[in-house]
């Protein structure tokens, strides 16, 4: 792929992951109760953390969700989507393969059932090598634009 | 701008230098998305507390926080039972149809407003204790009639919950339908208020 197409290509995913992440945090911002409920059914981090957790997670998508599609600071906000996303997808996988029923919050809170869990199992995986795609490559733009001429 | 440099040629060894920098800057990127954690966790926490029930700063689950609810009811601790009765969809439907029963809907408000069996009232277990003074007079009235709790149904709790909690207030007969919401409107059953 030309250094063109993979530019534009960085681009247009980091929008598209970043106007998720804007929507999925809005989703939960205005109910962190909820939040902290679903965190809490995962059973996978400390109780004292969990309140903590469910008050900064959303702000923290819509603050790298708005990064990745201004492009101020970009490889920075394509990590903190890449770190949030692998911990989500952990945290489905392993409910999943514990049996365990949960709703994940992922884009605001409803009725947890298995079918809905393996789809957003799913969408993650796929938002996973997004994410992976587009800090990968921005690392690799980084370290070929500071790399000394010969 | 961006300085265009070549790659290096295919086949050449990766320079350590190269590998250290990429870690340099894997290092720096974590450190700044930990300060972007920091910050939007103390936004979120001041838009907290300046909200009309803010989360407190310690989970807690929604047993202990119907508890905190029912403390605002009664003076002393309410004593939860180990077991609360269920029934099945065809007898919960009889109870519906016939109005046989007081039929409590203990979902959330906002899930009670897009769509609850006919007839249902919500006593929601996020807002026990609001929504018990709203419906006091109708709840009173029937203490010891039959009762029937619903919620989401599946793994959902709330309807044993608040279950429970009016068998510690006093409630005499009252039972969960266990399949829920989920149960009810896969069979196709009427429903009242908007469905999405």
């Amino acid at each position: 792929m030309s250094d063109y197409l993979k530019t534009h290509w960085r681009q247009a995913i980091c929008v598209l992951l970043g106007a998720i992440f804007v929507y999925a945090g809005s989703a939960k911002i205005e109910n962190p109760q909820a939040m902290a409920d679903s965190i809490a059914a995962f059973g996978i981090i400390p109780i004292v953390l969990i309140n903590p957790v469910a008050l900064g997670l959303p702000a923290f998508e819509i603050a790298s969700g708005v990064l990745l599609i201004i492009g101020w600071r970009r490889r920075i906000a394509a990590l903190a989507i890449l770190l949030a996303v692998v911990a989500y997808t952990i945290a489905i996988g392993s409910a999943l393969a514990r049996g365990i029923t949960v709703d994940c919050g992922c884009f605001g809170f409803g009725p947890p059932t298995r079918a809905r869990m393996w789809i957003d199992f799913g969408r993650d995986v796929v938002i996973l090598g997004a994410a992976a795609f587009s800090y990968c490559s921005l690392v690799r733009k980084t370290a070929v634009s500071t790399q000394p001429r010969n | 701008m961006e300085i265009a440099v070549q790659e290096p040629a295919e086949g050449s060894r990766p320079l350590p230098s190269a590998t250290r920098g990429i870690v340099r800057t894997l290092v720096r990127d974590l450190g700044a998305v930990a300060v972007i954690f920091a910050i939007s966790m103390l936004a979120n926490a001041v838009l907290n507390r300046l909200s009309a029930r803010p989360l407190a700063l310690i989970y807690q689950s929604p047993e202990q926080r119907l508890s905190a609810e029912l403390s605002r009811l009664v003076d002393t601790p309410p004593i939860y039972p180990s077991e609360v009765p269920t029934i099945e969809l065809a007898e919960f439907r009889k109870q519906v149809d016939n109005a046989s029963a007081l039929i409590l809907d203990a979902r959330s408000a906002s899930f009670y407003e897009q769509g609850h069996v006919p007839g249902a009232v919500n006593l929601a277990r996020d807002d026990f204790a609001h929504d018990y003074q709203s419906l006091k007079d109708r709840l009173d009235a029937s203490r010891d009639k039959p009762v029937v709790v619903y919620c989401t149904g599946g793994s959902c709790r709330d309807s044993r919950l608040v279950a429970a909690a009016l068998i510690s207030l006093g409630f005499s007969d009252v039972k969960v339908f266990v399949g829920g919401w989920d149960e009810w409107t896969q069979a196709a059953l009427p429903i009242q208020g908007q469905k999405k």
